[in-house]
């Protein structure tokens, strides 16, 4: 029982971060129609922001040493304004180009934002701790579970809260799913194509922070491919979900999620390292099977 | 008073040139309807208006301010209402929901709420279906919907591509009805692309006839179905 | 379809222009040029059958792979056991069966070895991928691309895992990697002259036309890839040669990205355009690596910091998509008439990846 209860924990609290990193690509997707590959580099950003530059393995922590009230809202805010100065300097140029183009612009952005990482920070991972008191676990049903899963969990759960709020109970997020489904449509009726997208690359940014801190917090480590690792899970989430829909983004993230840890409990012993490969492998045939994924929009099906 | 004045647009898709040196104007409260054979250019002309495909020559002033080039958004906000062909509805959002999208812009944000209630009695049947997904409206619906969210815009003008495609007659007639009283209330200026020039000469106004991207008629809707060469034009594609 | 010869006539002058100016490059190279900046043009070389191979794929489908380098890796991995020494083998490869590890083949056999043994993977993988399409495919190649790094990763026994396998004849020059090139452009191009190609790019365009035409798009696809990953499969075989070492993390991400770049920058609808980017980005390359080494100004050595390079190629891609989204060549052919750049009658196609979501 306490095993499974284990299981069910890992399992929620990975998924958590598959759910977060798929609804930041989801929400840039949804009215912009880019597969945001550098959103796995501004994770790393955000981490790397806590830090001062220096090349020593024994980072001088920067911001990293605020209080958490003070932290957390100033990471938010560089993950929004890292995301919303690559849509202004980046992305606003691609506006009517094909798809392809723009996710070859996406990768080079992040391969930019990698290796100015790397050039302040060098490749050395480096050690950081910010809340030392959240490894340790918490007894639940007669399990320990570590107190961090608990919180990623339950941060994940504000953030859905906060998103369903917003997108369903206000006049912008109504105006983002409107544009969402019929970008041009909702331009007709006055809804200004750039406050909308700069607003979804505003929430993927912060999104990419909260990311960064569960992330950072987890590890105990500051390393530069720790963004990209998740975000090639949460791109295949996104797919998985149906593109541009929202809940089947979350949902495809904690199904993958369940999906790696279940792998990881059940592969016998030598295929275990091969766990990535399997969850790569499932992700094809599900696509197989429903190539506009599980739970796609009505809008995105395809037309001829 | 003029409220539109587009002035001899020419509009391009590649090579192929849709709109060639049109010209037209539209008085406040004024009626236009625009008709012609499949292929003619009349969505075109409307969604040069809106600002969603650009135009290569000519100028389009709306309300006394030249927006030509301007972003769709930015001419929506002058007052211009577009209902494009195929019933656009946002299927995931609800019926009050996709009525609500074109108020954000609006400064007026108190009178929303008796607006929408205006809409609710003039469609009925979109108040049974507020919180119903606009996905799963019947066509007919769906046309009603897209026009009351146009009107919840609050525009000054208000463009609807083929209102009677694809709908039943009665359905056709009640619509009509609806856009005539909505008129005289609101002083709406209304610009119709109608394949049909009879239901034009039934409601009345100016109307236009576009063939290969050109005005080739224009006058009185009543007395141009008279005009032999109203037939003419159509000929070989049928009055439909 | 009109009679093939007047196809090959009127094109079969891209593919000689491309191979003389790499003949040119490497004999230029091998008699002026240093011994590091021989195995620039080596590299160069290498990655030209590289971006070659995901031109015969992507520039026909117009569809994105990310998981080409993925066949890259299978190559270089096959002629690692295919031509390190027995003795060796049996120290750090131990899991591979008794009739590879006995086995020492020469270069000239293990690399079409290792070209086909990519290919065969690529029809097995893509009879699945090439169902999907759009953005779906590329998401799966990249899928594609996880699963084969994750497996050379963590097959210890077989791959050695992370770390590198060492003791790969280093049998590479200038001339046989410009061998390599002029086989991958032949290659190439003689595949988007075979019916094959020529549909598939039909069906690019034009979508809903050439399905009504009888063009069976899963089949063609399938087919580019397979040839497509045969080109890479050799480029890595020779890349395998040219290190003389292997490891997984040399096909993963990093390698993606540049080759695709060089793609993009080139002019990802043409053959030219696939070479054409390969030398602008080595030039590159090249031109920055001398920058962070430090150029002396007046007794002074200023040197650009490390990984300059990367940020520099970066930003010029991103430049080059937003003011020349058809890349150097504008999706052109090198020919005689109208030299440098023949008019291609291709409509520059407008929706690819996407164009079932919008």
């Amino acid at each position: 029982m306490t095993a499974v209860l284990q299981i069910v924990f890992d399992a929620l609290s990975l998924g958590s971060l598959y759910a977060l990193g798929a609804l930041g690509i989801a929400a840039v997707f949804g009215v912009m129609r880019l597969v945001n590959f550098a959103h796995g580099d501004f994770i790393a950003f955000c981490v790397f922001a806590m830090l001062l530059p220096s090349v020593d393995a024994t980072a001088i922590v920067f911001a990293g040493q605020l209080p958490f009230y003070l932290l957390i809202p100033l990471l938010l805010l560089v993950g929004a304004g890292l995301s919303m100065l690559s849509e202004v300097i980046v992305f606003r140029r691609f506006r009517n180009a094909n798809p392809a183009t723009m996710m070859i612009a996406s990768f080079a952005l992040g391969f930019v934002i990698r290796h100015l990482l790397l050039l302040l920070y060098s490749s050395r991972p480096k050690s950081i701790t910010l809340w030392p008191s959240l490894g340790l676990p918490v007894e639940f049903l007669g399990a320990h579970i570590p107190m961090l899963q608990v919180v990623t969990i339950i941060i994940t759960l504000v953030v859905l809260a906060v998103l369903v709020l917003f997108l369903k109970h206000t006049r912008y997020g109504l105006e983002m799913r409107a544009a969402a489904e019929n970008f041009t449509m909702a331009r007709m009726l006055g809804v200004r194509a750039n406050g909308v997208i700069l607003l979804a690359f505003a929430i993927s940014g912060m999104l990419a922070a909260a990311i960064g801190l569960i992330l950072a917090t987890n590890s105990g480590t500051a390393d530069i491919g720790m963004g990209a690792n998740v975000m090639l899970i949460a791109f295949i989430a996104t797919v998985i979900g149906g593109l541009g829909s929202v809940p089947g983004a979350v949902a495809a993230g904690f199904l993958i999620g369940a999906a790696s840890v279940v792998f990881q409990a059940t592969l016998p012993h030598d295929a275990r390292v091969f766990r990535d490969a399997f969850v790569y492998g499932a992700v094809i045939v599900v696509l197989l099977v429903r190539p506009q994924g599980l739970f796609a929009p009505k809008s995105a099906k395809q037309r001829v | 008073m003029t409220l539109l004045d587009v002035d001899d647009i020419t509009v391009r898709y590649g090579r192929l040139t849709a709109l060639r040196g049109v010209t037209i104007t539209i008085a406040e409260g004024e009626i236009l309807f625009v008709t012609g054979p499949n292929g003619a250019g009349k969505s075109t002309l409307l969604n040069a208006i809106a600002g969603v495909v650009p135009t290569a020559t000519g100028t389009i002033t709306l309300d006394g301010t030249r927006v030509t080039g301007a972003a769709p958004e930015e001419i929506a906000r002058r007052g211009f209402s577009l209902v494009p062909e195929g019933r656009n509805v946002f299927g995931g959002l609800t019926v009050e929901e996709n009525l609500r999208v074109g108020t954000g812009m609006r400064a007026d944000r108190k009178k929303i709420t008796d607006d929408l209630e205006s809409v609710y009695q003039d469609f009925p049947m979109l108040a049974e279906r507020r919180h119903t997904t606009a996905g799963m409206l019947s066509g007919g619906q769906q046309q009603m919907l897209v026009i009351g969210r146009a009107l919840m815009a609050a525009p000054r003008l208000m463009a609807i591509d083929e209102p009677s495609l694809g709908l039943a007659p009665k359905i056709i007639d009640q619509v009509y009805e609806i856009l005539m009283r909505l008129r005289s209330q609101r002083k709406l200026t209304l610009l119709i692309v109608e394949q049909s020039s009879a239901r034009a000469m039934m409601t009345g106004g100016r109307m236009i006839l576009i063939r290969g991207g050109r005005i080739v008629l224009e006058g009185d809707a009543a007395d141009m179905v008279k005009d032999e060469r109203l037939k003419q034009a159509y000929f070989g594609f049928g009055d439909h | 379809m009109s009679r093939p010869p007047s196809v090959i006539r009127q094109t079969i002058v891209t593919p000689i222009i491309l191979i003389v100016v790499l003949l040119a490059m490497a004999a230029l190279s091998y008699q002026f040029g240093s011994r590091a900046f021989n195995r620039t043009a080596i590299e160069m070389f290498i990655n030209i059958m590289v971006v070659v191979g995901l031109y015969a794929f992507v520039g026909n489908s117009g569809l994105l792979s990310f998981g080409h380098i993925s066949f890259m890796c299978l190559g270089a991995y096959m002629t690692a056991w295919l031509t390190i020494p027995p003795v060796m083998k049996s120290i750090t490869l131990k899991g591979l069966p008794a009739w590879l590890l006995h086995t020492q083949l020469p270069m000239w056999v293990a690399t079409p070895i290792s070209g086909v043994f990519a290919a065969l993977f690529a029809l097995i993988v893509g009879r699945i991928i090439m169902r999907l399409s759009g953005i779906a495919a590329s998401i799966a190649t990249f899928g594609l691309l996880g699963v084969v790094n994750n497996v050379y990763s963590n097959w210890d026994s077989v791959t050695g895992g992370q770390g590198s396998i060492v003791g790969i004849p280093p049998t590479m020059n200038v001339w046989i990697g410009w061998l390599g090139a002029a086989v991958a452009i032949v290659t190439a191009y003689l595949y988007s002259i075979s019916r094959s190609g020529l549909a598939l790019r039909a069906a690019r365009d034009e979508e809903v036309a050439a399905r009504a035409s009888g063009v069976d798009i899963v089949r063609e696809r399938l087919v580019a890839f397979v040839v497509s990953a045969f080109i890479i499969g050799l480029a890595g075989a020779f890349y395998a040669h040219f290190l003389s070492i292997v490891n997984p993390g040399s096909f993963y991400l990093r390698t993606t990205f540049i080759t695709l770049s060089m793609l993009v920058v080139g002019g990802m609808y043409s053959l030219s355009g696939a070479v054409a980017g390969v030398v602008a980005i080595s030039v590159l390359i090249e031109l920055f690596r001398d920058l962070e080494k430090g150029v002396s100004v007046g007794g002074l050595t200023v040197g650009l910091p490390n990984g300059a390079q990367e940020i520099a190629i970066g930003i010029i891609t991103i430049v080059i998509l937003i003011y020349l989204p058809s890349g150097l060549t504008r999706n052109r052919e090198f020919s005689w008439r109208n030299w440098p750049l023949q008019r291609r009658r291709l409509v520059p196609p407008v929706q690819t990846a996407l164009k079932e979501t919008n």
